[in-house]
């Protein structure tokens, strides 16, 4: 410093106190995608965008979309077009034409918003994040309540607006088509079952065959500065780094250089990048299995059942991916990669901004608002879900920062379930496809039985037995589509 | 010969354009290609998935994508 002058040095201590925030902020970013990557990616998600992309190149569409006819009792068009739902839209491109087809062909307005409400809820990505980041208990509510309400609110449209939507011309659209072949069940079966070999915790799983304790002096070392980087701090969530994690990581990143010509090329052919990409995945997953300690005098390694189990899986998805003509490999790689690249960076930004976010969000304003389970508390889980646009996926780590923060589980629930389903993308493209007043119908809807999962869910955390919940819920479906019903009819009456 | 290739514009959907554009080249033909994006277009063909492929507006497939030894069949036929 040249100028020695009272003015600079006070001025340079200023700047001293916004760069230390700017630091800690980028560090609470970084920590979050640190510990991010390395916890929740793996077992979990790289699984499920295989899984994705077997879905979506291997399973033809029309073996779901030929049960969606107007000939096809009610019971199996509301489960065909939640079943399409969670098995077809993994990507929201797939949604839009799959929604409008539904609709102006026949199969009607009811099972149309079945699928338009329980897609981005339940199909396999988001469903297996949100168990391995919220609890199996969060992933198993949110799939029970979309599904429900995704069936109940499709069948109060198709009450409310029975005018008008007398079944439209059936033609070849729901004709014929193949069914899904064994070879690929089994394939699916088999990722599947990676998926949960990876992510349960079972005890079987977790507890250790054998273990062995290789000496490495500088292992301490280096988590104790692993600590000092991404500090663990219970209080706020934040999970730390592992050597283990570390590993991962920069595994990680050598499977994304791979996979940029070994998945991105690959309908060409199979290159060598292909065989690399796919025998590292392997290496990461099995590894990630392991259990891996540091010591005092080196690295402590521990064979689970989950790293045999998940060895073993891998092994076996060789002989069944080679029933497949070469071609579908191809495509199944392509499609998977292609999630991936539209995926993976938007996970990635959105994890880093939740942990910048986290830092300047008092816990205290959030048990404010949604501290119990209160009708105003899930309210506001809706509205901040419906005004709130994430990009897929990044729901889940936002729901996680608020439970850290100390939202009750009920509003939370409320939360996921308004986020995915209403924005004001889909609301737009709703309202193109079915008209204004059904889509504010809808998204009326959607609201009121969101808050009323929330409500629902919360109850059941603070100990309401399920019976009578199941009970008060029942109750209120038949009321409301009773009165709906009765409406319905009164109107056609006064018409003719 | 006139191609139509049916879709929102998703990866796919390009995907079967550059296909199909690779297919017709090897073969030598002579083709005009279309690339369908507007909704109500693409649901006047009996068809409820994307991407699709029409040729000579006979649909050849629908949601899922065909391999270049298919599509050359149809170009042939």
């Amino acid at each position: 410093m040249v100028f020695v002058a009272a003015g600079g040095s006070v001025k340079l201590r200023f700047a001293e106190g916004e760069m230390e925030l700017l630091l800690s902020v980028l560090q609470n970013g970084v920590a979050s995608l640190a510990s991010y990557l390395a916890a929740h990616v793996l077992l979990c998600l790289v699984p499920a965008f295989f899984i994705a992309g077997a879905l979506s190149a291997l399973v033809p569409q029309q073996s779901i979309i030929r049960f969606l006819g107007p000939e096809a009792p009610k019971w199996v068009s509301y489960s065909a077009a939640a079943g399409a739902g969670s098995l077809l839209a993994v990507c929201s491109c797939t949604i839009q034409p799959l929604f409008a087809g539904i609709y102006k062909k026949g199969a009607g307005l009811g099972p149309a918003i079945t699928f338009l409400f329980f897609a981005p809820a339940a199909n396999i990505l988001a469903l297996s994040y949100t168990g391995v980041a919220l609890g199996a208990d969060f992933a198993i509510a949110r799939i029970v309540l979309a599904l429900s309400f995704g069936v109940g609110i499709g069948m109060i449209m198709a009450i409310i607006f029975r005018q008008g939507d007398t079944a439209r011309l059936a033609d070849q659209a729901f004709a014929g088509g193949v069914g899904i072949s064994r070879s690929t069940l089994l394939f699916l079966a088999a990722l599947v079952a990676l998926l949960l070999a990876g992510t349960l915790k079972f005890d079987w799983l977790t507890a250790g065959l054998f273990s062995v304790e290789l000496p490495w002096a500088s292992g301490p070392a280096l988590q104790a500065q692993l600590g000092r980087w991404v500090p663990v701090d219970v209080a706020t969530g934040a999970e730390g780094l592992s050597v283990q994690g570390l590993l991962l990581i920069g595994l990680l990143g050598l499977i994304g250089l791979a996979a940029w010509r070994g998945l991105g090329l690959v309908d060409n052919g199979f290159n060598r990048h292909t065989w690399l990409t796919l025998g590292l995945t392997a290496l990461t997953l099995v590894l990630a299995a392991l259990g891996i300690r540091t010591t005092e005098n080196g690295l402590l390694l521990t064979l689970t059942g989950r790293s045999v189990v998940v060895a073993l899986l891998c092994a076996l998805l060789l002989p069944l991916a080679r029933r497949f003509e070469a071609w579908d490999v191809q495509q199944w790689l392509w499609e998977t990669w292609r999630f991936i690249r539209q995926i993976f960076p938007l996970l990635v930004v959105g994890v880093f901004l939740v942990g910048v976010i986290r830092t300047f969000i008092q816990p205290q304003w959030i048990q404010a608002v949604a501290g119990s389970n209160t009708l105003l508390g899930n309210l506001a889980g809706v509205v901040f879900g419906v005004f709130m646009y994430f990009p897929t996926l990044v729901e889940v780590p936002i729901a996680k920062m608020f439970l850290s923060l100390g939202m009750h589980p009920g509003p939370l629930i409320a939360y996921l379930m308004a986020d995915p389903e209403l924005s004001l993308q889909s609301i737009l493209i709703t309202s193109a496809i079915i008209g204004k007043l059904k889509a504010w119908t809808y998204v009326g809807l959607v609201a009121l039985f969101s808050t009323l999962a929330g409500l629902a869910y919360g109850a059941w955390v603070d100990g309401t037995p399920l019976l009578h919940l199941a009970l008060l819920l029942a109750g209120f479906m038949l009321l409301l589509s009773g009165s709906l019903h009765l409406i319905g009819r009164f109107n056609r009456v006064t018409v003719h | 010969m006139l191609i139509k290739i049916l879709g929102s514009g998703c990866a796919k959907c390009n995907r079967l354009e550059q296909l199909t554009r690779e297919v017709v080249a090897e073969l030598g033909l002579n083709a005009t290609f279309e690339h369908v994006t507007e909704m109500d277009k693409i649901m006047a063909y009996p068809i409820m998935t994307t991407p699709a492929l029409v040729i000579d507006e006979v649909v050849r497939v629908a949601g899922r994508m065909p391999g270049k030894d298919e599509i050359a069949g149809w170009l042939r036929a």
